[in-house]
């Protein structure tokens, strides 16, 4: 199943490049705005599964609508730390995650607004991220955590650099906007394998990011127990699994960057700079570099 | 005006008589989903409210303080946003570049309850008191002019913290984030009855052993300057908390059976208890070589970064 929240408040299955409503399965849930509906509405999707499938299958299908991000605004929204192996061989380096501000999440087709503040840098970074469908504590590093799901969806980890002074920059990630999540929260029978997942990031059409999820240190599940050893996970709660650093380059005024991830998604968005700041276009291979040489987020 | 969560789900105003007055079937009227709602809903509509909670306090028949259940005042901020390092600590270095960092807000305990210490082998657990902003409005990009009326009050907080997990070569604030590590107490006060927020005492005393003692003016970024930067970052919303900083010294360990005492002048006290299924032990009194190192990283800055220097 594929969950969409469309920009005039309908809730959405995608099926065949078009989008089925079934808003009627959720209308007993109250809410005040979208950011409390949505995780009261993923903590029920497996529980209305079968009336979901039915409406699925025989449901109207219209054209898709403009969406929102099917996670605005999340109850927690975690940064695992580097997470890739960069070529480097040897021990794992201990885990470690960050909290970002949940305020700096958009939706699809969204606008990413560079802010005014000085900074070295506007990058983006590719990441496989994990919707919490279950309030969870202590969950086993193995499959039975993915039971803990909603499911997966693509974001975009944009970071101003130069910001702050311990890294990596929450001040430099939290920007509103920094953000993009979705298009779709895409339920776990879908994706059997997240470990051996392609994600591609293009900017204006140029290839900037290229990765697999086979790269990762930790996985999925070892992510979900160290996250909820530490935090009660709660359903919206969004884990973003890391990024690949031979990749990532500069974001700048004018730009339209996508990203891919099999199984889950594109996730495109614009992005806009009223300083009209420049900087070389193409991956940045200084900052790859240092992050091969350091092995470090 | 002091406002206080008791008794479960219970919101009430404090009256000056030690007195707790109920208000939430005065909240009912905007549909809250839960506890989490009613403080963002009376700090949105506390103008309209304002007269009826005036009547309630005037009525009187609270209930004793010392016969109601407290708990932390917020009971779900969407965000708890804490600054790192903003107290100059004695020593006489330039201003450091502003940083900050998130803590969960699923780790909340307040007045009366148990700070648990997970089984993760941390090199020690610290206290952290604090004073806290709790935010009046929706607000993006505050000018200085109208930066302290985006206040809605002040509440003292502690910042538990677990030191050395994580990765060594960075430092991690993950240890900031365990279920209950986030103490809010005793109730927020109104920002009318805080005139001056950078002339406030905060103390921590552990089993009835002084810590942490310092005074806000210490602080290095004021308050309205941490409105201002912080709202150019992100959107904040009512309810949500910032938390000014600590001055790491007097800092010390929690360790099972402590009873921790938070005060801010102005606001109040609340306690803390600490719970460690391990016992792990430390050495009690103020861990000097803690505040020895702030000092020392204060002077070689950690990360030192080409350009944006921010303030």
């Amino acid at each position: 199943m594929r969950l969409v929240l469309t920009a005039d408040n309908r809730l959405g299955m995608l099926r065949e490049g078009g989008v089925v409503d079934v808003s009627s399965v959720f209308d007993d849930i109250r809410y005040r705005a979208a950011a409390d509906r949505m995780p009261r509405v993923m903590a029920e999707l497996e529980n209305r599964r079968s009336r979901l499938e039915a409406l699925l299958e025989r449901g109207e299908l219209e054209a898709l609508p403009a969406l929102l991000s099917p996670a605005p605004r999340p109850p927690k929204l975690i940064a695992a730390s580097g997470n890739f192996l960069e070529g480097g061989i040897g021990e794992r380096k201990p885990q470690d995650m960050f909290l970002q501000s949940p305020d700096s999440v958009i939706g699809p087709g969204s606008e990413v607004v560079l802010p005014h503040h000085d900074v070295t840098i506007f990058e983006h970074e590719a990441e496989l991220a994990m919707v919490i469908g279950k309030r969870s504590k202590d969950l086993p590093a193995d499959e039975r955590a993915l039971d803990a799901l909603a499911g997966y969806t693509c974001a975009m980890d944009i970071a101003g650099h130069g910001l702050g002074r311990i890294g990596p920059s929450r001040i430099g990630k939290s920007f509103d906007t920094f953000t993009p999540l979705g298009p779709a929260i895409v339920t776990t029978d879908e994706v059997p394998d997240p470990q051996d997942l392609r994600i591609a990031l293009t900017v204006s059409g140029e290839i900037r990011q290229e990765s697999t999820t086979r790269d990762m240190e930790y996985t999925i599940v070892e992510l979900l127990a160290f996250a909820s050893s530490y935090m009660t996970l709660v359903p919206g709660d969004v884990i973003m699994c890391g990024t690949q650093y031979r990749g990532p380059g500069a974001l700048q005024h004018g730009d339209q960057a996508e990203m891919t991830i099999e199984r889950v998604g594109t996730l495109a968005v614009s992005v806009s700079d009223a300083r009209r700041r420049e900087w070389p276009r193409g991956i940045d291979q200084d900052v790859s570099a240092r992050q091969r040489a350091a092995g470090t987020a | 005006m002091r406002i206080v969560m008791f008794n479960q789900d219970r919101m009430g105003v404090v009256s000056n008589d030690d007195t707790v007055v109920d208000i939430t079937d005065l909240l009912a009227r905007y549909n809250p989903l839960g506890p989490e709602d009613l403080l963002p809903d009376l700090i949105s509509h506390f103008d309209d409210l304002r007269s009826n909670l005036d009547e309630r306090l005037t009525a009187g028949n609270g209930i004793p303080l010392a016969d109601v259940q407290l708990h932390s005042p917020l009971v779900r901020p969407s965000k708890i946003i804490c600054l790192m390092g903003n107290y100059r600590e004695g020593t006489d270095r330039p201003l450091q570049v502003l940083d900050l960092f998130f803590k969960s807000p699923e780790g909340i305990s307040g007045d009366g309850d148990t700070v648990v210490l997970p089984p993760h082998q941390a090199d020690i657990f610290h206290h952290e008191a604090e004073i806290a902003v709790v935010i009046g409005r929706e607000a993006k990009d505050l000018g200085t002019s109208e930066a302290m009326d985006a206040v809605f009050g002040y509440v003292a907080f502690n910042d538990v913290s677990a030191r050395g997990l994580g990765r060594s070569d960075i430092n991690s604030f993950l240890g900031k984030s365990f279920d209950t590590f986030a103490a809010f107490g005793p109730w927020i006060v109104t920002r009318d009855e805080i005139p001056d927020p950078q002339a406030l005492q905060v103390t921590v005393d552990v089993n009835g052993e002084r810590r942490q003692d310092y005074e806000t003016s210490d602080m290095e970024r004021p308050v309205e300057e941490l409105l201002t930067y912080i709202s150019s970052v992100t959107t904040l919303h009512p309810g949500d908390v910032i938390c000014c900083g600590t001055n790491h010294q007097g800092l010390g360990s929690m360790q099972d059976g402590d009873a921790v005492v938070t005060t801010v002048s102005g606001i109040g006290s609340f306690t803390i208890h600490v719970k460690d299924d391990h016992a792990r032990s430390w050495q009690r009194g103020v861990d000097t070589a803690a505040g020895e190192r702030v000092k020392a990283a204060a002077r070689h800055p950690v990360g030192a970064r080409n350009g944006g220097a921010t303030s």
